[in-house]
């Protein structure tokens, strides 16, 4: 009696959460004539490629920012990733005067909100002459993430001295020990980290919204907005569109699920 | 010598995320205070106003409503995912089959760009053929109507956010050992006891970081009440801080009066920070995570 209200209970969580989801998928594969003509819950019939057609065509040229977010969050990712390992390990393993007070520096920089920092960076990007540019969208971002470091330190700590020890004597450099001993028994955080960072730069919208004009450089999140705002009656168009900005998220994140559910509870509880 | 050769090495390696943090996070800061004593229209020159534009701010009354209106959506969004999401959590650890699937199912919207999923919920919440008036057989104004668009952008955030909630608590909840709840069960202790007196002070810990970083994190909400009322909603009953400071940026160009708005928010974020850091620190005795 009590598993089967916990299972109702859980299944309506289920259904409230992807209701939405499903609904709009299946608007997207539907022909605009069927959408206009029956009910939102009759399924796409026959179910149809002729939005994301559409969509990819001439005419709202998605393929540009679909490749432009792929190049920003390849670009972003390999950046964070080595030089947040870089500043974890200076942290974690070696000791230099200034090192506590700029670890502390480095997290409070974690109180620094994104809309209040946008406006500057906006003003500096223009004297710079780099607005709308390739390296405006990804600058900021490229050198690590305070909190990317904050997350290595904690896992670089827990190493075991020994095994560093090891590699020295055998006249590795700082280098070549993180890259053969450092790097290797990290795999696991450096993973979490890396979802994270895809999701959060795959996500991104206040700055490139802000920092980009015009088609060149739109990203998929601000094309989709855009979108949204001119062809707001065309749904089964947008609905496609959101399921371009949303699909391949879901699919990274259901294959790597353990290690942000993991990362999560790290960072929840120290 | 070897202790320089060390400092030397961990500052090469440190150098890029110095570079980074520095030039990208804390020189904006004071750049942003300099903007804020300048008249800007995002083209044309910068001229010294000295505090023109935080007179103009404090007259405007705009600002002071946009966090008004915040402070109600968190009001709303905060106290309804904390529940909810403690209610899920408590319906996972329960140690069913199938558990861990519903915990990463409700995690979805998540992990999902926040400006996606408003524009989805745009045409759910769509007036003609939205699908909640579809399923409803009713033309409700969900977004259009200035009673109703608060809390339905609200309604949408807490599904975002309900599922990230609740992973905490499930994490939270598998620190309690068992012991404490068997003890509880011999001395007579009813389920509607145990969680009063027992799960919920363990819990303690947990909910605080829940509030505190959900509390900041939803203070700063754009991406979705962009999408789903742009330009501040009807009759401006959306207006949330962040769009005002950028449609005060970018739309109509007085970039010195956003900028005033950006300190202040900036201000007000790290007091809560430190205010709520003091409070938690002094709180946790309950700590039995480890």
């Amino acid at each position: 009696m009590r598993t089967a209200g916990t299972y109702l209970l859980l299944a309506l969580g289920a259904v409230a959460t992807l209701a939405p989801f499903l609904l709009s998928v299946a608007t997207a594969f539907k022909s605009p004539r069927q959408f206009a003509s029956e009910p939102v819950l009759t399924p796409p019939d026959p179910p149809t490629l002729s939005n994301f057609a559409e969509l990819f065509g001439e005419r709202y040229d998605f393929v540009a920012p679909t490749a432009v977010t792929a190049q920003v969050v390849v670009v972003i990712l390999v950046g964070q990733l080595v030089f947040s390992v870089f500043a974890a390990y200076a942290f974690a393993r070696l000791s230099f005067p200034g090192r506590d007070a700029l670890f502390w520096l480095y997290l409070a920089t974690l109180m620094v909100p994104q809309v209040v920092t946008i406006i500057p960076l906006y003003a500096v990007f223009a004297d710079l002459g780099i607005r709308n540019t390739f390296w405006a969208l990804v600058l900021p971002y490229v050198f690590g993430s305070p909190y990317g470091i904050f997350l290595l330190r904690e896992y670089f700590k827990g190493i075991p001295g020994d095994l560093l020890d090891a590699a020295k004597l055998d006249g590795a450099g700082t280098l070549r020990t993180i890259w053969h001993v450092v790097v290797p028994v990290s795999r696991p955080i450096l993973a979490t980290l890396a979802i994270i960072t895809v999701v959060t730069h795959w996500n991104n919208f206040l700055w490139p919204l802000v920092i980009t004009s015009g088609r060149q450089w739109q990203v998929l999140t601000v094309a989709t907005s855009a979108l949204q705002s001119q062809y707001n009656s065309n749904w089964t168009i947008v609905m496609a569109a959101t399921t371009i900005a949303i699909l391949p998220l879901m699919i990274v994140f259901l294959a790597f699920q353990r290690h942000v559910v993991r990362s999560i509870t790290i960072t929840g509880f120290r | 010598m070897r202790r320089r050769q060390e400092t030397r090495t961990a500052y090469l390696l440190l150098a890029p995320s110095l570079f980074g943090i520095g030039a990208f996070l804390v020189l904006p800061i004071l750049v942003v205070a300099v903007l804020a004593t300048q008249r800007w229209d995002l083209i044309g020159p910068r001229t010294f106003v000295g505090f023109d534009n935080v007179v103009a701010v404090a007259a405007d009354g705009r600002f002071v409503r946009s966090l008004l209106i915040t402070a109600g959506f968190v009001a709303i969004v905060i106290p309804a995912q904390t529940v909810l999401g403690l209610v899920a959590a408590l319906l996972l650890n329960r140690g069913l089959r199938g558990s861990a699937a519903f915990r990463v199912l409700y995690v979805l919207p998540w992990i999902c760009a926040p400006l996606a999923l408003g524009v989805m919920w745009s045409w759910v919440l769509a007036p003609t053929d939205g699908a909640l008036n579809a399923l409803i057989g009713r033309r409700v104004e969900w977004l259009a109507d200035p009673v109703l668009a608060m809390p339905s952008v609200a309604a949408v955030t807490v599904w975002t956010q309900v599922g990230y909630v609740a992973l905490f608590f499930s994490a939270g909840l598998r620190a309690i050992p068992d012991t404490v709840h068997e003890a509880a069960m011999l001395d007579g202790a009813s389920p509607w006891q145990r969680f009063w007196r027992i799960t919920l002070p363990l819990l303690r810990p947990t909910t605080f970081f829940v509030l505190v970083t959900q509390i900041i994190a939803t203070f700063q909400v754009f991406d979705s009440v962009y999408a789903l009322t742009p330009d501040g909603g009807p009759q401006g009953v959306t207006d949330v801080v962040a769009g005002r400071i950028y449609y005060e940026a970018f739309e109509q160009r007085a970039v010195g009066q956003a900028a005033v708005m950006a300190l202040v928010l900036f201000v007000l974020l790290v007091a809560v920070t430190v205010v709520q850091q003091r409070w938690f620190a002094r709180r946790t005795t309950y700590d039995l995570s480890t």
